[in-house]
């Protein structure tokens, strides 16, 4: 628009100035015709007077008409360079040549007035539209930027605190929402939204507390009545080994039971975690606990734990995490195999020996399957990554020198 | 003995009540707060079962009234809530012990025959079976006077047996016994047989031979 603009103005401003300065051409003539007329000159002065005229009036010129030659008046633009300069500057003129009466003689009267050259007018304009539209360009950004930093600054708290929100957590939102109704209406829906999310959250999560809590009188039920079985006196011993197995399976059933309660609870954050926790006491008990089942498949036990390793979490919680991961390795060694544990302030790693890489992405999922061992809850690690979450530890995994190593990271 | 199942759930205390009734023990049933107050008020049991959720209050406050009253009827809560919370405040009121749910009756079966034990033979807590002898106080253990020294495990198992004597009881009951949590997330209970095989091994060799015997393969049984 601003480059079309300025042919635009050239042609406006150049046809103004045109027909002023052809008015202006026209009242020099007409003015200086009619003072030549009330001078009353004779015909000699009138020549001599036209001849001095002539040599000292600039920019006009009388001659006096000769019979034969064209007698219409003309108005054109002529570009000559000046003769009194010695600079080679072009000057563009306007001119008038019209016929005028002066004592009844006809005379051709020339006007030539300076107007300014179309390459100047055209410069000038586009200078000036160029300035004009920096100006806006910048006043623009500068006011969109005004604009933008209090007009926004609503939404931009609201996308901040929007930012904190953690599910997990439940913790509270509050949105200040300035005076613009928009945004107040954002942060309305916002907060319909989260509470929304919140209940069914909270609600899935309950669910997992209260079904479990709910399951364990049925099968406590049915172990308890298992137990009153064995004890009839024509058992077979065919039906004893099916009321072992169901037995086991029932086992299983209430292990998955009690996990699925833990990660319920772990999630809902029924545990302190404030405690100081004496890390290589419990790692040492429960490696004595469990020496029997190292020792039953044979399985060499390296320790490396320093001494006096203290940290913060949760006592019950840290000795699930310890088990888990000792009898992950017990379970996952095979016979013969060699069980690196290493302990100090900042790391806590248990190394076992395997064959091949597992996949890290589903080790540490609810119920996903690596081996062909199918007697666990599925839930080990799940628990274990849960706790470490929740204590604020990291745990990783990696396969190498043919062995599986977990390493948790305390701070 | 009598023993005072506080329980709602009807089918539970019909199985504690079938499995102890073998043991002389006399059950008697109340499946509510209020029904539960009015027995313990009117007769002494020699062991309680407290299920601490009920339906019209809570579990606890029958305990806390029974230490009011100064009775010393031994009390086991049972909860199906496995709260360390729970059972610290439980403990701290006094009772006996603490069950979670679900529990194998054998399981329940020791603890009570270990309470009622300390409960009536505080000072001189000694059982006799024949030539075998066992000081409770003490955890020694003696065949015709000559001490037999047991593990910890295999002292455990006695104990165990004692208190279900003439009852079978499955591999997988005793593994989860004696290792708790851990039993169900082992590959397998064989380290079951091999305390088992141990306790029966130094008996035999003291000289006390046929208690323990191993029935349908894989199930345990300790007779009179």
């Amino acid at each position: 628009m601003l480059v079309i603009s300025v042919p635009v103005y050239y042609f406006v401003v150049d046809a103004i100035w045109k027909t002023e300065l052809d008015e202006h051409n026209k009242i020099i003539a007409d003015k200086s015709t009619f003072a030549l007329n009330q001078l009353k000159l004779s015909d000699a002065q009138l020549m001599s007077s036209v001849a001095l005229w002539n040599s000292i009036q600039p920019g006009t010129n009388i001659e006096p008409v000769h019979a034969g030659t064209k007698v219409k008046d003309s108005i054109y633009t002529i570009e000559k360079s000046s003769t009194y300069s010695s600079k080679p500057a072009i000057d563009r003129f306007r001119c008038l040549s019209t016929i005028v009466t002066i004592n009844d003689l006809p005379f051709r009267f020339t006007v030539e007035t300076n107007i300014e050259e179309s390459g100047e007018t055209i410069a000038v304009i586009a200078i000036v539209t160029l300035f004009f539209f920096v100006l806006i360009v910048v006043g623009l950004l500068f006011l969109s930027r005004r604009l933008s930093n209090t007009v926004w600054q609503p939404f931009r708290n609201t996308l901040n605190t929007l930012k904190t929100f953690n599910l997990h957590r439940q913790s509270a939102l509050s949105f200040d929402s300035g005076n613009t109704k928009e945004f107040e209406e954002l942060n309305q829906s916002l907060n319909k939204l989260i509470e929304h999310t919140s209940i069914a959250y909270k609600t899935q999560k309950e669910f997992t507390e209260n079904a479990s809590h709910e399951l364990q009188t049925p099968l406590a039920i049915l172990k308890n009545k298992l137990d009153v079985f064995l004890q009839s006196d024509d058992l077979t011993e065919k039906q004893y080994l099916l009321a072992e197995e169901m037995n086991n399976a029932l086992n299983r059933s209430s292990r998955i039971n009690k996990n699925l309660l833990l990660l319920a609870k772990i999630e809902n954050n029924q545990f302190d975690n404030t405690e100081a926790i004496a890390f290589d006491a419990l790692l040492l008990q429960s490696i004595d606990i469990l020496k029997e089942h190292f020792e039953s498949k044979n399985i060499t036990i390296e320790l490396n734990i320093k001494k006096d390793v203290v940290l913060n979490g949760n006592h019950s919680l840290t000795e699930v995490l310890i088990n888990n991961l000792l009898l992950n390795s017990i379970r996952h060694t095979a016979v013969n195999g060699i069980v690196i544990i290493t302990l100090n302030q900042q790391i806590f790693s248990i190394a076992n020996s395997g064959i091949k890489a597992l996949e890290e992405r589903l080790l540490f999922k609810r119920f996903s399957k690596h081996s062909t061992y199918n007697g666990g809850s599925g839930l080990g690690l799940a628990i274990v990554n849960e706790i470490c979450k929740f204590q604020q530890w990291k745990i990783t995994y990696n396969f190498e020198n043919g062995a599986h190593y977990f390493k948790i990271y305390f701070s | 003995m009598k023993i005072l199942i506080i329980e709602d759930e009807q089918q539970l205390a019909s199985s504690m009540a079938a499995y102890l009734a073998g043991e002389q023990y006399l059950c008697e049933f109340a499946a509510t707060y209020a029904e539960a107050i009015e027995k313990i008020e009117t007769f002494q049991y020699d062991c309680i079962l407290l299920d601490i959720m009920l339906p019209d209050g809570n579990g606890l406050k029958i305990l806390e009234e029974l230490k009011q009253e100064n009775k010393q009827d031994g009390v086991i809560i049972i909860s199906a809530k496995n709260e360390l919370e729970d059972k610290i405040k439980g403990l701290q009121i006094g009772a006996d012990d603490y069950l979670t749910k679900p529990f194998h009756l054998p399981e329940l079966s020791a603890r009570i025959y270990s309470i009622i034990r300390r409960k009536q033979f505080s000072n001189a807590n000694i059982v006799i079976q024949d030539d075998l002898q066992i000081d409770l106080m003490a955890k020694a253990v003696s065949v015709n006077n000559v001490s037999v020294v047991l593990t910890k495990k295999e002292y455990d198992l006695l104990i165990y047996f004692m208190g279900n004597k003439n009852r079978v009881i499955s591999k997988s009951t005793l593994a989860e016994h004696l290792s708790g949590d851990f039993a169900d997330m082992l590959d397998n209970h064989d380290f079951v047989y091999a305390h088992v095989k141990n306790l029966k091994k130094k008996l035999y060799d003291a000289g006390c031979e046929h208690y323990l015997k191993t029935v349908y393969g894989t199930g345990y049984k300790w007779t009179e």
